[in-house]
């Protein structure tokens, strides 16, 4: 498995504050395997000198790690209509991003996923009441290190959405929903207990990755809507669907969904839709600031189905233009959060048409440490000709995300624009990566120039191979 | 019958073939189910007719139309053997439509004359006639799986609409269908090896969608899924499927499938087992 091997850092060393959780995939013993991507990955006896094994000592310190991480276990149990909550939740995180991670925890089982240019992240947590039934495990040995412990799931959604399609008849095929799956397997294993006696039983490699986390107090956010889930769908049907963006401007006496004047519009050819909205139409609806903001109109969708599943309201949390928006869902039993970068402001007052990134790189031009981005909001933009003239990023990427190392750099996050504080990420695994060279590769001297979120701190730590942002979280919070 | 009848019956002579339906889609229906290739090889006998449709000479699908199906069917002299494009002859059998109004219908007169003549096709519908007339080519060698019921080591009997759903969400990128036959449990079982993992679906024996379940032994064998995937197309239109498997891995699905008068018609499709050696999954 090339992608996955040719990137696997070397094993051993202090920057890996979860060495365990790296290595067990590879150090499968025996047998062959069928990996991600449909490659087969020979049993590591015979195919040894494919994999980047520094030495025998590191091997055996790597092998004991992976013995470590044995013992953590997911199952659970969910009935027709659970499941299909469930699979309208993982339809809803395949507007986000390809990938989505598998996080459960004692407090339930989350599902996470980011986009490549890391300008949008869903997260959905199904309670552990939620399910029929619900069993995290971990051993006690990892309990008592002290150390958190993560699945470290990472699903592709090629794989898992085709087997939760035809949600409609769940309800009525599927009694029983199972989901099993153990660090030591490397699989998911996924069961529907269906009409007639029939068993479908559904194996699902994982990469091993560890979940991104960002935290993001949408309590502290100045604006505040929650609204029926049907009325914005009806409100967002009459947006072209080819207009990726959508701007939302607030005031306390109306609401205003219009589309965004990008930087394609042009008065000749498209439709300029605008939408008021009383507050009455609002079960909430608190505006502390008069703002206005754009962002990407397909992460609010799919949060607009998964909410028309579950029948809960959804709230939007926003502040001024540039800080991200949360777009979410609470429950008893369960809870959605997408976080969507937001269009920054530019001085002039009206909405810059440049992407996030541009105006990131912009800003980023003299090196400057990321403190200095911390209230940020209406700062002086580089000079656009700086920015257009390179890579022509958009706030949305276009169809599928491109795969180029530099959109693939998960270390930096997108939301790091005005309040850092609110926004921290634990550290992620470049397993896609096939080249290991920390600082050779061009696309990623590209990504730390435009995706800003650099420091002289960071730049020293990406001698390592494993970009990390901020501080790693280890609590589970978010 | 209008029309048609009364100007070509004095020309019934040169025919060796002559079949009248009231209802065309009695028979194109029954044609569509195997059609995943152009070309078919079609048999003749007094007693109906035989499509043939093959694949890489490794599946073979055969629809059957019986001689009581037809409003009038007239054999000359059997057997009438010809290869025709199948493609085209659906789309002049559906060439008043394929949604017609409720109510009415298209009649169809086949006639053929003998080898190295056309067949002929006369649709009217309303009034309006449309006279097809599609060359016939050399007919090929068919395969013959010579599978006979002696040696069929498992046989299942199942409801269609227990299969649908699962056909049609085979996981395509896997190259294989794995078909496991045991008097234990899995009983039946289908497999599929993809990019993603692996999916099984498992049916119980005595599961209310199956109406037989007879095995000796384990069986598991592999087939192609581009081959089988067509199979789709009969598995829809049926409301029964008949599933063999003989000593060498053969596999035999036999669809019934019932007609707009309650007629019943068979489709049967034979695979042999993909060669490649199977690499153990779980």
């Amino acid at each position: 498995m090339k992608s996955e091997v040719g990137g696997r850092p070397s094993y051993g060393g202090p920057q890996w504050a979860f060495p365990a959780g790296k290595r067990s995939r590879v150090l499968e013993i025996g047998g062959s395997r069928v990996g991600m991507r449909g490659i087969r990955l020979r049993s590591f006896e015979i195919n040894a000198g494919n994999i980047r094994v520094p030495g025998a000592l590191a091997l055996r310190r790597a092998f004991q790690s992976c013995v470590l991480a044995r013992g953590a276990m997911l199952k659970c149990g969910m009935n027709g209509s659970q499941v299909k909550v469930f699979g309208k939740a993982i339809q809803a995180l395949s507007r986000v991003s390809e990938e989505l991670w598998l996080d459960p925890s004692e407090k339930g089982l989350a599902l996470r996923s980011i986009n490549s240019s890391s300008s949008a992240y869903g997260y959905v947590l199904f309670s552990s009441m939620f399910f029929e039934h619900y069993q995290w495990s971990t051993s006690k040995k990892i309990n008592d290190n002290g150390k958190s412990v993560c699945l470290n799931c990472k699903l592709g959604m090629k794989s898992i959405l085709p087997i939760f399609r035809g949600l409609n008849s769940f309800e009525r095929n599927v009694e029983m929903c199972k989901i099993f799956t153990g660090s030591d397997k490397c699989k998911v294993v996924i069961q529907f207990f269906c009409r007639h006696g029939i068993k479908k039983t559904h194996n699902l490699c994982f990469q091993e990755s560890r979940p991104v986390q960002v935290n993001f107090t949408k309590n502290m956010c100045c604006n505040t809507l929650m609204i029926q889930p049907r009325l914005l769908a009806e409100a967002m049907v009459l947006f072209s669907s080819n207009q990726e963006e959508v701007t939302l401007a607030v005031s306390p006496l109306n609401l205003c969904l219009k589309s965004s004047r990008g930087e394609s519009w042009d008065l000749t050819d498209s439709v300029y839709s605008e939408m008021l909205i009383d507050p009455d139409e609002f079960d909430f609806f608190q505006i502390g600031l008069d703002t206005e903001i754009t962002f990407c109109s397909k992460e609010l969708k799919g949060m607009l189905i998964f909410s028309e599943a579950t029948r809960v309201p959804i709230s939007i949390h926003f502040d001024f233009p540039g800080k991200p928006v949360a777009v979410s869902i609470v429950d008893m039993l369960l809870e959605g959060n997408f976080i969507l970068s937001t269009l920054a402001d530019d001085p002039s007052g009206a909405c810059s048409p440049q992407s996030l990134y541009l105006s990131q790189g912009g800003k980023r031009s003299d090196w400057r440490p990321s403190e200095s981005q911390a209230g940020k909001r209406g700062a002086p933009q580089a000079p656009e000709c700086i920015s257009r003239k390179t890579v022509p990023k958009r706030l949305c990427p276009r169809g599928s995300p491109t795969k180029d190392a530099a959109v693939r750099d998960h270390g930096h996050l997108q939301t790091k624009r005005a309040d850092l504080d609110d926004v921290c990420e634990v550290p992620r695994s470049r397993v896609g990566d096939t080249d290991d060279e920390p600082n050779s590769s061009s696309p990623m001297k590209l990504s730390s120039l435009f995706f800003g979120a650099v420091s002289s701190e960071r730049r020293a730590r990406r001698a390592q191979p494993c970009e990390s942002l901020a501080r790693a979280s280890d609590s589970d919070g978010d | 019958m209008p029309l048609l009848t009364q100007r070509i019956q004095d020309e019934s002579d040169q025919y060796c073939l002559v079949a009248s339906l009231d209802n065309v889609r009695n028979f194109s229906t029954i044609l569509k189910a195997i059609h995943f290739q152009d070309h078919a090889t079609c048999f003749v006998t007094k007693n109906g007719v035989k499509v043939t449709v093959e694949n890489a000479k490794c599946v073979q699908a055969n629809a059957f139309i019986k001689a009581g199906v037809f409003q009038e069917f007239l054999v000359r002299e059997e057997p009438i053997i010809f290869r025709i494009n199948l493609t085209v002859l659906l789309d002049c059998l559906s060439i008043f439509g394929s949604n017609p109004m409720p109510g009415t219908l298209t009649a169809l007169r086949m006639c053929y004359q003998g080898y190295g003549h056309p067949l002929m096709l006369f649709l009217e519908e309303g009034g309006v006639v449309t006279v097809c007339k599609i060359n016939t080519q050399e007919p090929k060698e068919t395969l013959d799986f010579d599978f006979c019921n002696t040696n069929v080591t498992s046989k299942i009997i199942l409801l269609s609409e227990g299969l649908r759903e699962a056909f049609s969400e085979l996981d395509m990128t896997s190259e294989i269908l794995q078909i496991t036959i045991s008097p234990d449990t899995p009983y039946f079982r289908l497999s599929t090896f993809g990019n993603a993992g692996s999916s099984h679906l498992d049916y119980p024996k005595d599961c209310d969608l199956m109406e037989a379940f007879h095995c000796n032994q384990t069986q598991v064998n592999r087939y192609k899924i581009s081959l089988l995937k067509p199979s789709t197309k009969a598995l829809v239109l049926s409301c029964k499927v008949s599933i063999r498997t003989d000593d060498r891995g053969f596999l035999s699905l036999q669809y019934m499938i019932k007609n707009e008068d309650g007629h019943v018609n068979f489709v049967d499709y034979y695979c042999c087992p993909d060669e490649d050696i199977p690499q153990a999954e779980s």
